[in-house]
């Protein structure tokens, strides 16, 4: 039966890319469906309850400032902030936010609930609706008919998914949900190439059961860092502490002593485990040598007493588990309320998909989070925005938008899922970013609202306040450049204090604040230079920007050099063996990875400058070809 | 259902590029009177007028100093300034006509490597100069071998020019950086793992010892010395074997050697003589003998210590003869691991032909110093033993060594004031990705996931 009305969008799944996609394409104005197996799970969080960290507070920015929603909800729903990195530089500073699921979730819910365009729908999605390789729209379980010509799959871990807790192991999706098994096989009939990763997650404990007396506190930052740009501290509910406790030798002789009963060390896991997320068992045999690992105790929720003991995510049998558990400083008693588990789900090769993040075999077909082989939060809801705002453009016929590497995260995360693809679940961190200085949480807003405000994604209010701060930004770094600052001007009291010894000569303040030791707050303490602006968000952009001046600029040079190549499109129906002086075992790198442009051609592994020149020149003479016919 | 049409476009539209400023030496190297030094890109007149003074009018030659960075002359000769679009490339263009020699012609490199030109890559020229469409579509193809074969080329010029020392240096300079920069990334990446690196001490002793081990490595590229200063080859062997006339034969007749009268001044030890513009040092052991004379012996220990940094021995027996217990007691004064060629002499007594071969490990050449039969062959493998004679490619995948060698030293020693004076470790990091991506023109890339990997692999991280 078809639905009665059709739509421009369809997005599949409610976790934090399916939600995202469905904001971002409802607020670029498309009549956009939300289809999920189970309302009350939208915006759940099945794993860790906490949001953003190294390099994933970084993506969560950059959604934030294209209109996204994740920042908002977790300033919301954060009942413990801090910053990360705060004694290193701003590059690498990055947010982080322990969040009550349920306070989380209500803002996710809420959000989609209220927005315009938006439409929600209960229903396990089974197959696709496909004309002539073009995507048509979906049908449901119930055999109910969705249309559209854009869908937007985020199906995450439910494709195919199997649990693993000790030998035992049964079909199943995260935190008790169904696999869409159906939807799974459909896909695999498709050319698409598809592998089998594993992530796990620890038991959960009651805190009741749990001496904190012997655990280290770890309270969040004072004053509260706020994560959106929107947000601020009113926002947040009340703030508690995590804990921290530790493994000791008794626990990795329980678990060496169970290795035979470990699914992954007995061989019946094939998919491949995140190596900076081991399980504990991994941690106590790859690290034999290390004597105690770290427990994050982090609280699940203001109204529940279960906690999340982050370090100790097993595949391990339960009655193993209670035992490791117990055995740690403080857990004595402790009292397990679900147990850990290791689940094994499909993804599919994310090589097989435009930088749009549109399938290349189905038009109008896009996947986001999970189903890529990413993990995380953050790097599912950057993934859905992309994938939301390029399903609505297509429909529009617009070209697609995906960031390039020196404007965002989210660019570098479709750059090298797309180029390189992923042999483990995929998570981002600073060092993959070749142009972090640029990459900044405080910038990301600089980086990405006008081109948010650009494909309609912003409501006017985000736009004003924005345009507000950037000329405000302005105004200050113009006003130091033009003011002097003469040796005259400071006593020696107040130039120790400031710079550390008297001027030597006189200086503009945009070049004093270049000095490492010079803070912006400092040099506005001088009379002659201040008193400058109050936004604290003003000041901390124009003290960033001095201060990485040079290393910026010098980043840029090194963006423009590599520009031209990352403008040069590679057409889909190239054939590698017509570009001469390839050696074969190029051509196979390049017929296997199909890279969108030159540059991504040559940031695959294996591909020599030799090479690009060839292609370069290939294609070059392909274009002077086309100019001969046309002009005949 | 409305088609949506395709939004890709097929043919690949060219934006302009932006690319860096290359520099290559454009002629043989070699005997030639003449060495062109040509200079492709943007930032080419900038730097043509900082090495030969203010640029002429374009198209015409003009007769200049080139100077080094002190204002020293390298050489003088022609300038010409050939201004883009209407240049060979399609981009700015300065070529240097200066004299022939290699090291000559090196230093200009040098000069203009060190004002921020690149050394090309095989086949760069032709290849900036199609795309600039200021080649037909015919000989797209012809670029196109150029360009494979050259790197081909380049690859294996690049592998002789790093002898086995070199090498093994970069790759123990590669190793310490990876494991600098794993230590700082995991730091940074990891802030919550318990390893900050950054505040104990053990990154600044990392540091340190990267930055001893390039050192070394800088000191290792005996090649970049050798286009300098020339080779150093020790001649030993019986006294008749026939070592001074070899030594005529092989300078040839433009500049033959004065024979020495053994024992009157300590200079006539050494001898100094060119092959294809490349000069050779030569020690004769014949001339180390004990003495009571002062000056004399002075001259023995200076010729002993060079001896210890010499390049190569030729051992010179004759044909007939071989190598004898004598002979392979005159090679125990010398150091160890020097590179021994035996020079078969006199196979016109001995009645073979001339000829290469390679005897336990040595090669072996046969020849005679007084019919020159088989001296060319002594002496292109004299200029091959140091990647002399891989051409144009040899001399340049060399040169872009020591290029990368001293971009990775700048940033290694911008990444110490860093960590020093401001303790900034994502500035830190970031120097070091740099030293990394120079390093990388020697030893390939080395991508972002190589590193994750090896922090993975050293550090148990994650929650």
């Amino acid at each position: 039966m078809d639905y009665r009305e059709s739509f421009e969008v369809i997005v599949v799944g409610g976790g934090h890319a399916g939600t995202e996609a469905a904001l971002a394409a409802a607020r670029m104005g498309r009549r956009t469906l939300l289809l999920t197996h189970n309302v009350e799970t939208i915006g759940q969080m099945s794993c860790n309850p906490a949001i953003g960290g190294i390099g994933k507070g970084h993506l969560v920015r950059e959604v934030d400032a294209m209109g996204g929603l994740m920042a908002l909800a977790a300033d919301r729903g954060g009942i413990q902030f801090r910053t990360l990195n705060s004694r290193k530089g701003p590059a690498v500073r990055a947010t982080r936010a322990q969040a009550d699921r349920v306070l989380y979730k209500a803002a996710v819910r809420q959000a989609v609930e209220n927005q315009p365009n938006l439409f929600v729908f209960q229903q396990a999605v089974d197959d696709l609706l496909i004309e002539q390789d073009q995507v048509a729209g979906v049908v449901t379980q119930m055999g109910l008919r969705f249309r559209a010509p854009s869908v937007v799959l985020t199906v995450g871990t439910f494709l195919g998914g199997r649990i693993h807790i000790g030998m035992d192991n049964y079909q199943g999706g995260r935190a008790g949900d169904q696999p869409s098994n159906a939807l799974a096989r459909t896909l695999r009939e498709r050319p698409f190439r598809v592998g089998r990763l594993k992530t796990g997650t620890p038991p959960r404990i009651d805190g009741r059961t749990i001496d904190f007396s012997r655990l280290q506190e770890q309270p969040g930052d004072s004053p509260e860092p706020v994560f959106s740009l929107r947000g601020d501290r009113g926002m947040h509910p009340r703030q508690v502490s995590c804990w921290i406790s530790h493994t000791n030798s008794r626990t990795h002789d329980i678990i060496r002593g169970s290795l035979d009963r470990s699914p992954m060390y007995a061989g019946e896991i094939e998919g491949v485990g995140p190596r900076y997320c081991p399980s504990v068992e991994d941690k106590v045999v790859r690290f034999a040598d290390k004597d105690a690992h770290q427990i994050f105790i982090e609280p699940e929720g203001l109204e529940t007493h279960e906690v999340y003991p982050n370090g100790i995510s097993t595949s391990l049998p339960f009655d193993v588990q209670i035992e490791l558990v117990r055995s740690c400083v403080g857990l004595e008693q402790a009292h397990v309320t679900r147990p850990g588990y290791a689940i094994e789900y499909d993804y599919f090769d994310p090589r097989d998909l435009r930088p749009s993040l549109e399938t290349r075999c189905i038009r109008g077909l896009f996947f986001a989070g999970q189903i890529n082989g990413t993990t995380g939060y953050e790097e599912a809801a950057a993934q859905g925005l992309v994938a939301g705002i390029n399903a609505a453009r297509q429909v529009r016929d617009e070209e697609a938008w995906t960031p390039r590497r020196d404007e965002a995260y989210i660019g570098v995360l479709i750059d090298d899922l797309i180029t390189r693809g992923t042999r483990e679940p995929y998570r981002m961190f600073t060092s993959r970013a070749e142009y972090r200085l640029m990459l900044r949480e405080d910038n990301a807003d600089l980086r990405l609202t006008p081109v948010a405000h650009e494909l309609g994604l912003l409501d006017d209010d985000q736009w004003q306040a924005f345009e507000r701060k950037r000329e405000a930004i302005a105004r200050e770094q113009q006003r130091l450049q033009d003011t002097l600052l003469r040796p005259s001007d400071l006593d020696p009291a107040t130039a120790q204090r400031v710079f550390g010894g008297p001027l030597k000569r006189e200086q503009h303040l945009d070049q004093l604040l270049r000095r490492p030791q010079v803070s912006y707050p400092d040099l506005m303490s001088v009379p002659a230079a201040g008193p400058g602006v109050d936004d604290p968000q003003v000041a901390e952009q124009v003290e960033i920007q001095a201060r990485y001046s040079g290393y910026l600029e010098r980043q840029q040079d090194e963006v423009a050099r590599g520009r031209r190549l990352e403008h040069l499109q590679i057409p889909d129906a190239l054939d590698y063996a017509e570009v001469r002086g390839l050696s074969n075992e190029v051509r196979q790198l390049l017929q296997q990875h199909r890279p969108a442009t030159v540059a991504q051609a040559g940031r695959i592994a294996g591909v020599t400058p030799a090479a690009v020149s060839l292609l370069l020149v290939h294609l070059r003479r392909g274009s002077e070809q086309a100019a001969t016919r046309h002009s005949a | 259902m409305r088609p949506v049409r395709v939004r890709r476009s097929q043919g690949g539209v060219f934006v302009q590029p932006l690319p860096d400023t290359i520099c290559a030496i454009a002629t043989p190297p070699g005997r030639g009177g003449i060495g062109v030094v040509r200079l492709s890109g943007p930032e080419a007149g900038r730097y043509a007028s900082r090495v030969a003074g203010r640029l002429p009018e374009p198209r015409r030659a003009v007769f200049r100093q080139f100077t080094d960075a002190g204002g020293q002359s390298l050489d003088q000769g022609l300038l010409l300034w050939l201004p883009g679009p209407g240049s060979f490339t399609g981009e700015d263009v300065v070529e240097f006509h200066g004299h022939g020699g290699p090291v000559v012609l090196d230093r200009l490199m040098r000069r203009l490597t060190e004002l921020g030109a690149r050394p090309a890559r095989p086949g760069e020229f032709s290849e900036r100069a199609f795309l600039n469409g200021r080649l037909d579509l015919a000989q797209a193809e012809a670029i196109a071998d150029l360009i494979a074969a050259g790197s081909e080329q380049g690859a294996r010029a690049a592998m002789r020019s790093m002898s086995g020392e070199f090498s093994r240096r970069v790759t123990a300079l590669l190793q310490a950086l990876t494991e600098l920069r794993v230590h700082v990334e995991a730091a940074i990446d990891f802030p919550e793992e318990e390893i900050d690196f950054l505040a104990d001490g053990e990154v600044a002793a990392k540091l340190r010892a990267v930055r001893t081990e390039l050192d070394v490595v800088l000191a290792t590229a005996r090649q970049g010395q050798i286009l300098r200063d020339g080779m150093t080859v020790v001649i030993a062997g019986p006294p008749n074997a026939g070592k001074s006339s070899l030594l005529n034969q092989l300078a040839g007749s433009d500049s033959a050697i004065v024979t020495a009268i053994a024992g009157t001044t300590r200079d006539v030890l050494r001898e100094q003589i060119q092959i294809d513009g490349m000069p050779l040092h030569i020690i004769d052991t014949a001339g180390l003998r004990d003495s009571d004379d002062p000056v004399e012996q002075e001259g023995v220990r200076r010729a002993r210590q060079a001896m210890q940094s010499a390049d190569r021995i030729l051992l010179v027996v004759e044909d007939a003869v071989g190598v004898g217990l004598v002979e392979q007691a005159s090679l125990a004064d010398l150091p160890e691991d020097l590179p021994v060629t035996v020079v078969r002499n006199k196979i016109d007594l001995s009645g073979r032909v001339p000829g290469v071969e390679e005897v336990a490990g040595k090669p072996e050449i046969r020849l005679s110093a007084l019919t020159g039969a088989g001296v060319d062959l002594l002496r292109q493998h004299l200029k091959q033993a140091i990647g002399f004679s891989g051409g144009e490619d040899g001399f340049i995948a060399r040169r872009r060594h020591l290029d990368a060698l001293r971009r990775t030293a700048e940033h290694l020693s911008a990444a110490h004031e860093q960590l020093h004076a401001a303790a900034a470790g994502e500035l830190m990091a970031e120097e070091l990705r740099q030293a990394q991506q120079h390093l990388g023109a020697i030893t390939g890339a080395f991508s972002s996931e190589d590193l994750l990997g090896e922090i993975f692999s050293s550090f148990c991280i994650g929650k």
